[in-house]
């Protein structure tokens, strides 16, 4: 009887943290957007009320006021190159890494495994300095090819750790029947590589969707402005607007929200396979 | 050569030329920029000045504040953000049907930037909480959560906690799913309390997933940039500018001494290797043992 109470308890305890702890986790957001819909005045009066009358007018002056629409192509064409740029570049070593047993080739592999452990604003000024020099700076392509030798090291060790437990024997057997190692490549290892490239794709275009330093230190023009650096700027222009700003920042969250909506059960998975290994 | 090298060499080229260029050669310049006493002005790169930048470093207050100030956070942040992780990823997994239904809400926060995040949390800390403390009288809320930096330290910490807990968990929920039922059934047959089966068999299992975590959570933390740029900017003052945050204002906003700036990011790099190193060592032998 007593142990049923204590199990009992224990029960509505945890209930309560859990629902405790997702109030606390979703409110900043609900909040946001609530008073995103509001007038300044009814934000300064009645922070947590329904709005009296929705203004999506804060909305539309946001839209019409800022390059959203050009900032969101801008940061979705970066993460679409650099993202491709990573998944090509890492595949064609991590394999053939794994696959060669040679000096030259643990030498490599240490290399890139080494460079995991470099903070980013360890190497951050010699970066400008070098891409000021090769005159990458400024660009969205240059800035993708930054992403891609910062991002490749890691997409390297996860595809050299998936390709050691594949079988070897298809390869060989393609090999017997007149492939090149191109041709290998692409035709028959690549396919097999499948489920690590989707890992390898969420893990890069989530962390360079909401990177902020290096667009910041490499980007100076608005048009070529992401969404995270007008975001800041906006932020800057409008202090203590709070209708206009919430109605950014939602705008900013959007995409996103509608991404992790649509394909959540595939970012899980990719997070929790990419740390795993 | 032998042939199998050749053909590496021709896939690693792309990789290996981007990487170098752009993680390798600035990761070395940054060794020798910091024996230089370059300026952003400085067309030459500035000259050769031996070690002064890393002995004027040893008198640099503000640099050793913003280290300490750093340090608090990641002992804060491993601490709580494995703990809390762990506890919601344990909860979790004892629901049945509202699983996903929590993995999602908790998830939700990591997918952000925390540039938004804390813009998002700048307006909570300054309006929505001297709201709540006017109306319903919590009088703990009623303090300057962002100009006092006695408060804004756990400002930035319950940003961080919030952004970043959801990672952890996702990560010990694998683990626990890795952990087999029968083991499980059999404890609990042979009448182990759930208290016990929690410490003595779920425990060493997970050992492996506690070790990433606490490393996770330690390389993360001291690298804490978006989180204080976007809340405090550092300030009041320089009350909570991190180390990164001192690295970049010196380099990029102050007086642009890049040599000098170098000299900091040699010892943050130096510091996070150490300490990630001694704790992968430590926690793996422990592992080992239990």
């Amino acid at each position: 009887m007593r142990a049923n109470i204590l199990a009992l308890i224990g029960k509505v305890v945890v209930i309560v943290f859990i629902i405790a702890a997702s109030i606390f986790t979703l409110s900043p957001i609900l909040l946001a957007v609530l008073n995103s819909l509001k007038t300044n005045g009814e934000i300064y009066t009645n922070i947590l009320s329904l709005p009296e009358k929705i203004q999506w007018n804060n909305y539309i002056d946001v839209f019409q006021k800022t390059n959203y629409l050009r900032s969101l192509l801008n940061t979705f064409l970066l993460v679409l190159m650099s993202v491709s740029g990573i998944v090509f570049a890492a595949s064609l070593a991590g394999y053939k890494l794994a696959r060669t047993k040679t000096k030259l080739s643990g030498l490599f592999f240490g290399l890139f495994v080494m460079s995991m452990l470099i903070p980013f604003h360890s190497i951050m000024i010699g970066l400008v300095r070098v891409t000021h020099d090769l005159h990458v700076q400024g660009s969205l392509w240059g800035l993708a090819i930054v992403y891609v030798g910062i991002g490749s090291p890691m997409a390297i060790f996860l595809y050299h750790g998936f390709t050691k437990n594949i079988p070897k024997e298809i390869e060989e057997a393609a090999l017997i029947d007149g492939c090149n190692e191109f041709q290998l490549y692409y035709k028959v290892v690549f396919p097999i590589l499948r489920p690590i490239t989707a890992t390898i794709v969420i893990l890069n275009a989530l962390w360079i969707w909401n990177d902020f330093l290096l667009p910041l230190l490499m980007i100076s023009d608005k048009n070529r402005y992401t969404l995270l650096l007008s975001t800041k700027m906006l932020f800057g222009q409008y202090t203590s607007d709070w209708s206009q700003i919430l109605a950014i920042l939602i705008m900013a969250l959007l995409p996103i929200v509608i991404v992790y909506i649509f394909l959540q059960k595939h970012i899980v998975k990719g997070i929790s396979d990419g740390a795993i290994k | 050569m032998k042939n199998s090298n050749r053909i590496l060499l021709i896939f690693c080229l792309p990789a290996f030329l981007l990487y170098s260029t752009f993680v390798l050669y600035p990761a070395l310049g940054g060794f020798w920029y910091s024996l230089t006493n370059w300026n952003g002005l400085d067309p030459t790169y500035g000259d050769y000045v031996g070690f002064s930048n890393y002995k004027e470093l040893l008198g640099d207050e503000n640099f050793k504040q913003s280290l300490l100030f750093t340090s608090k956070y990641v002992i804060y942040m491993v601490i709580l953000q494995n703990i809390i992780a762990l506890l919601l990823a344990v909860i979790i997994e004892s629901f049945e049907k509202t699983k996903n239904v929590f993995r999602t809400i908790f998830f939700f926060p990591n997918m952000i930037s925390m540039i938004v995040g804390g813009f998002i949390w700048l307006f909570i800390f300054t309006r929505v909480f001297p709201y709540l403390a006017d109306t319903i009288g919590l009088m703990i809320l009623d303090e300057s959560w962002i100009g006092n930096p006695q408060y804004s330290f756990y400002s930035i910490l319950i940003l961080s906690l919030w952004g970043s807990v959801g990672y952890l968990m996702i990560i010990y929920i694998a683990a626990l799913q890795n952990i087999p039922k029968q083991l499980l059934e059999a404890a609990r047959i042979d009448g182990a309390s759930k208290l016990q089966i929690n410490w003595h068999i779920v425990r060493p299992l997970i050992a492996n997933s506690i070790t990433i975590g606490v490393f996770i959570a330690l390389s993360t933390s001291f690298k804490v940039f978006d989180q204080v740029y976007a809340l405090t900017g550092g300030g009041p003052g320089r009350a909570t500018q991190v180390v990164s945050l001192n690295i970049f204002s010196e380099a990029f906003a102050m007086q642009s001494r890049f040599g000098y700036a170098s000299a900091k990011a040699v010892v943050l790099f130096v510091l996070i290797l150490g300490i990630t190193l001694i704790q992968l060592l430590v926690m793996k032998r422990k592992e080992v043992e239990m």
